[in-house]
């Protein structure tokens, strides 16, 4: 009895958390007839997966499909290796004026980056880089965030490891790529994994840098491909499942680092 | 060199490139964006003259930008109470010791992860005044279909639903871990007294957890200013009917990469950048208070 008042509301809660993506799915896969119903259901009479194909056809999802991924990936690649490099500084070694630089990059998460598109846009447009993969990229390959996890990790790591890596004559570098890094695999694994979603859903940044579609992301392709198709259903649902599939996987493999990483991060 | 010279300089290698990097594209940005404040300048051109603080005035006499502030306001306040509310509760009912906890836990989690850009359109589907599937189930309790994309009355709720139910994991697991911090034994002690589970709440989980509470509440509130892309992608790249989803971010975006009024777009910008300022104060404020007091 008392389980029931629990589940109730849990089933309830889900299915508002979870309805619009069955609902995503069911549409994607019916008939145009079936889609323009009065009373909707939810499964198809007749099963039409062709509308995959053709929303597939009829936008090159494959390249902004390997847009997305391609800019994910360097962009978590690099920021892993130069946040790691910096967080190890911070947390690891004592050097002249380490307070105060680590203030100053620390202040810096305060600022919306939303507030920053204007003059980042400026600065790309100088450089050359509108509608480009560096433009696209390269204002991204760091986030102090990385940095922040990564050093209260490192922090908590025990002196003894760090001290046999010197005795042994490593390096600082030799010592973060080769003894650090390797015992530290659940941190790097969560700040990838946040980098990469974050990376992946980016969508303002790319709409104002990206002028052709060659340069498009799943997202900003999905909206081009939404406002040209306007309402045919079926096929706007079945690009947005090819849209949203990747990351479901992505977060169902690393659901265990990426839960526990924002619950580490909001509680500190 | 003395061990120490090393080691710095070794240290100021590691962290040079990721501190060029955000030198260049954080750092220089916010004052770069606080000068073009000052100056008309439509980016493309070579004549920037400088105006003093007539942007600013020239936004705050705008009915256009009074709008994006009050509907920004307005969804602040319905959103973050709405999602806040909503999370304590599941995040209470996941903690009891339930099974298919990391299911119920990573279902809440996929609207989180997922582009607004794909959930946007979800949603235009569903709130569809045809054949929407808001206005089906509604019919099934006798209410008439609604006009949900159409009709500006019902923009910021729209935009509330959506928002609520993008964020409900991310709050939901913060509270869970706050609640897991709870130790037993208060709750242990409680049952040797016979306290109600309502009684339990008020007196142990409420105060105990009011840490991630004040936490939450302004990391949903700094959130919840910088609204726009749900706006966006609802309404087909428009700001609503009448502009009644037009949101202080989404001015911004208009004023710069529309009328490429960069002086404006900026001059908005921080205003944005300052209310969200006050509230990070406010968090570090409090959570000292709250930290030393608990």
């Amino acid at each position: 009895m008392r389980n029931l008042f629990i589940y109730i509301p849990l089933v309830i809660i889900a299915l508002f958390v979870l309805g619009p993506f069955i609902w995503m799915l069911s549409t994607s896969v019916k008939p145009n007839g079936e889609v323009l119903s009065v009373i909707p259901h939810l499964i198809p009479r007749r099963w039409e997966f062709d509308n995959y194909a053709k929303a597939f056809a009829s936008s090159p999802f494959l390249l902004y499909f390997w847009n997305s991924f391609f800019i994910s990936f360097v962009e978590t690649a690099v920021d892993l290796t130069i946040g790691a490099m910096a967080a190890y500084a911070f947390a690891r070694i004592d050097f002249i004026g380490k307070r105060a630089l680590f203030l100053v990059l620390l202040a810096t998460i305060m600022v919306p980056g939303e507030v920053l598109l204007i003059p980042n846009y400026i600065t790309i447009t100088n450089l050359g880089w509108v509608n480009s993969y560096q433009g696209l990229i390269v204002p991204w390959l760091v986030s102090v965030f990385t940095i922040f996890l990564m050093r209260q990790y490192f922090l908590s790591l025990p002196q003894e490891l760090f001290d046999a890596a010197e005795m042994d004559g490593c390096g600082p570098l030799r010592t973060l790529f080769r003894i650090v890094l390797p015992v530290s695999k659940p941190i790097w694994i969560t700040a990838a994994l946040i980098k990469f979603v974050g990376a992946w859903n980016s969508f303002l940044w790319v709409l104002v840098v990206a002028n052709s579609p060659s340069l498009y992301t799943l997202p900003v392709g999905l909206i081009n491909f939404s406002s040209n198709e306007g309402t045919v259903y079926n096929q706007l649902m079945a690009a947005a499942t090819f849209t949203v599939i990747p990351l479901v996987i992505l977060f169902a493999v690393g659901q265990r680092y990426f839960v526990e990483g924002i619950a580490r991060a909001g509680i500190k | 060199m003395s061990y120490r010279a090393r080691r710095t300089i070794a240290a100021y290698f590691m962290i040079l490139p990721a501190f060029s990097l955000t030198a260049v594209f954080v750092m220089y940005p916010i004052v770069d964006s606080f000068l073009i404040s000052f100056y008309k300048w439509d980016m493309l051109s070579v004549s920037k003259p400088f105006v003093g603080i007539t942007n600013y005035i020239y936004i705050f006499q705008d009915p256009l930008f009074l709008q994006a502030l009050s509907n920004t306001v307005l969804y602040v306040v319905s959103f973050v109470p709405c999602v806040i509310a909503l999370g304590l509760i599941t995040a209470l009912l996941l903690n009891q010791k339930i099974r298919f906890l990391t299911f119920f836990r990573s279902a809440m989690f996929i609207p989180y992860v997922t582009s607004l850009a794909a959930t946007g359109i979800i949603w235009q589907w569903i709130f569809n005044d045809q054949f929407g599937l808001l206005n089906y189930f509604l019919g099934l309790f006798g209410v008439s279909a609604q006009n949900w994309l159409n009709d500006p009355q019902w923009t910021l709720f729209n935009m509330v639903v959506m928002g609520v139910w993008q964020n409900l994991g991310y709050v939901t697991v913060i509270f869970l871990a706050g609640l897991q911090g709870i130790s037993r034994e208060y709750y242990e002690a409680a049952a040797v007294d016979g306290a109600a589970w309502w009684h339990k709440f008020r007196m142990i989980t409420f105060p105990l957890l009011s840490p991630t509470t004040y936490f939450v509440l302004i990391l949903t509130t700094i959130d919840a200013f910088k609204v726009f892309l749900q706006v966006y992608v609802l309404y087909g790249e428009s700001p609503g009917p009448n502009n009644s989803g037009m949101t202080l971010l989404y001015y911004m975006f208009d004023k710069g990469f529309n009328d490429y009024h960069m002086g404006y777009a900026t001059a908005s910008a921080y205003v944005l950048f300052m209310i969200i300022f006050i509230f990070t104060l406010a968090q570090m404020t409090l959570s000292r208070r709250v930290h030393y007091e608990g």
